[in-house]
């Protein structure tokens, strides 16, 4: 627990005292505002507006940008916590001192959740600006943002992975992009392949596409909730292995 | 404090560490010494506890390094060769964040690492960032952050490499004045720094033991090993002349010109070295040569260990 305490605080801090966490805010802003943007006018020129679409619908499911987002968002996010530790050689003092490699890779893990967290937090705003101009049905508000939450977790969970295994950072990068980029292929593999075949299932089980959804229209499948947190339990439990693995390197 | 036994690392198949074995009792200051390569970082990391080890025990004040590593970090305070730290925090952020990690209370904390920054000498760098200091000061905070836990074991991995002869000597000092709180295994690769601030010394070479002892008994190995006269007449004339001389183990003979070049080595048991260079210099002069020159061999650490390691010199000491 001090173990955890002490480097989440740390890693927070090494976030934000370095400009990558500001830059990664800005960006994402942009976008997204830009995205809520053009939503917002589609739905005002629109003379009916039926009640199974919403602007908040369409901001989390049905739509490609909020993949090209993660996959920006999320590889500079983990890149740094293993790799830099790795190449600068800090990992031997850290790893020196009195701790649990367990600690060390939940609290890395966590405090990289708490910056993910951290970026979308700003979006509530679109909501509330919703808010004033019409209802918002706060079920499929709460099941996006879990939705986005759940991805993003996995992601981040494989992200650190990928950082545990190189020394350099840029590599981190590329390895967690190709992995995302892979799991979005295999989910778009839903819709090119023949229903009731077994790639089929896969396809649409790792589908986030499919996943945001369904979960942007209110339905919390716990197949897909399942899914998700076997993508941040197993790389997880996978980087405490290959951090103790680096003892016999 | 440290027994360390039948050590033994391996990379693939090249033998880092092979079968080292020895113990430091608590209180001491001790120097690990080896020429570079020689398997002195390797085996403190494995003391420290980041690096696995192939065959063997460690274990620190009791507690094996391997079954409870983390009773055994408490009590170490490790600085390792390249002392990396994190540049983005100051001096003082990074010191708390390590007291914090090693267990430091909170209430504590502070104090704590007010202690270390005046022991290590960092005091007046507290606010500066990290990334801005020099590579002495750099070393120093390596120090105190080894320090800010107060644990009865410092290892220190070449504390001084890198620094400049006046930086040197100020981190010399501040090692000297922790013998008297800690225990303290240094590694380096030079001789006189273990004889300006060790008890005792380790010797290691190739990852095998090669002598251990008391400061003094090292001191005796960094003798020069032998001589260089150049004397004007034949070479032959000067080395009957030597030969015989108490002390004197090996001559060879060289000509450059009219100048003959004796190279001699002195025997492992030779201690009144001084007295024997006047003897072979009264000798030579005796014998009608005429002297040039005189000079001690110059003798590294490798030399050092070359002695210690060839078995042919101890039969030439008949």
């Amino acid at each position: 627990m001090r173990t955890f305490r002490a480097v989440f605080l740390r890693e927070l801090f090494a976030f934000f005292v370095t400009p990558l966490a500001w830059v990664l805010v800005t960006v994402f802003l942009l976008v997204q505002g830009m995205h809520f943007y053009l939503l917002v006018s589609f739905f005002a020129d629109q003379a009916q507006v039926s009640s199974d679409q919403t602007p908040v619908q369409a901001f989390f499911g049905n739509t490609v940008l909020l993949y090209i987002v993660l996959f920006l968002l999320i590889p500079p996010i983990t890149m740094r916590l293993f790799a830099e530790e790795r190449r600068s050689g800090t990992i031997e003092t850290l790893m020196t001192a009195p701790v649990s490699t367990t600690g060390v890779v939940l609290a890395k893990y966590a405090s990289a959740l708490v910056v993910y967290a951290f970026l979308w937090a700003p979006t509530l705003l679109y909501i509330v600006i919703l808010r004033r101009t019409g209802d918002v049905d706060w079920h499929i508000v709460g099941s996006s943002y879990l939705g986005v939450f759940l991805v993003g977790a996995g992601y981040l969970s494989l992200g650190l992975l990928m950082s545990a295994m190189t020394k350099s950072q840029f590599l981190a990068l590329v390895l967690t992009a190709m992995v995302i980029l892979t799991l979005f292929i295999l989910g778009v593999g839903e819709f090119i392949t023949r229903e009731g075949t077994l790639i089929h299932d896969v396809c649409s089980h790792v589908s986030v596409w499919a996943q945001m959804n369904d979960f942007a229209s209110g339905v919390v499948d716990s197949r897909r909730v399942v899914f998700d947190c076997t993508l941040i339990v197993l790389p997880l439990f996978l980087t405490v292995r290959v951090v103790d693995a680096w003892r016999w390197g | 404090m440290i027994s360390v036994q039948h050590l033994t690392k391996r990379y693939g198949s090249h033998v880092a560490v092979d079968d080292l074995s020895f113990e430091v009792a608590k209180g001491d200051v001790v120097g690990f010494l080896g020429p570079n390569g020689a398997g002195k970082s390797t085996t403190l990391r494995i003391l420290a506890g980041f690096l696995g080890m192939t065959a063997g025990t460690v274990t620190i004040d009791g507690k094996d390094i391997e079954e409870e590593s983390r009773l055994a970090k408490e009590r170490i305070g490790y600085m390792p060769e390249a002392v990396p730290l994190y540049p983005e925090m100051r001096v003082g952020e990074y010191l708390a964040f390590r007291a914090d990690l090693k267990g430091v209370s909170r209430s504590n904390r502070s104090k704590r690492v007010g202690i270390a920054m005046e022991k290590a000498k960092v005091g007046d760098r507290e606010m500066t960032l990290i990334g801005n200091l020099s590579k002495g000061y750099r070393q120093r905070v390596g120090l105190a952050d080894a320090l800010v836990a107060d644990p009865p074991l410092l290892i220190l991995d070449e504390p001084t490499s890198g620094l400049d002869p006046n930086q040197i000597r100020e981190v010399r000092d501040v090692i000297k004045g922790l013998g008297s709180d800690h225990t303290v295994l240094l590694s380096t690769h030079i001789l006189s720094e273990v004889e300006s601030s060790c008890d005792r010394v380790i010797v290691i070479a190739r990852g095998k033991l090669v002598a251990e002892g008391t400061t003094d008994a090292i001191k005796n190995l960094q003798r020069s090993p032998g001589l260089e006269v150049r004397v004007r007449g034949s070479g032959k004339a000067a080395a009957s002349a030597i030969e015989g001389i108490l002390g004197v183990a090996k001559v060879e003979t060289t000509t450059e010109g009219e100048l003959a070049i004796v190279k001699l080595r002195w025997s492992k048991k030779a201690t009144e070295t001084d007295e024997a260079s006047e003897q072979i210099t009264a000798a030579l002069v005796n014998a009608g040569l005429g002297v040039r020159s005189i000079t001690p061999i110059s003798s590294s650490l490798e030399e050092v260990f070359a002695q210690l390691t060839e078995p042919s010199h101890e039969d030439a000491d008949g």
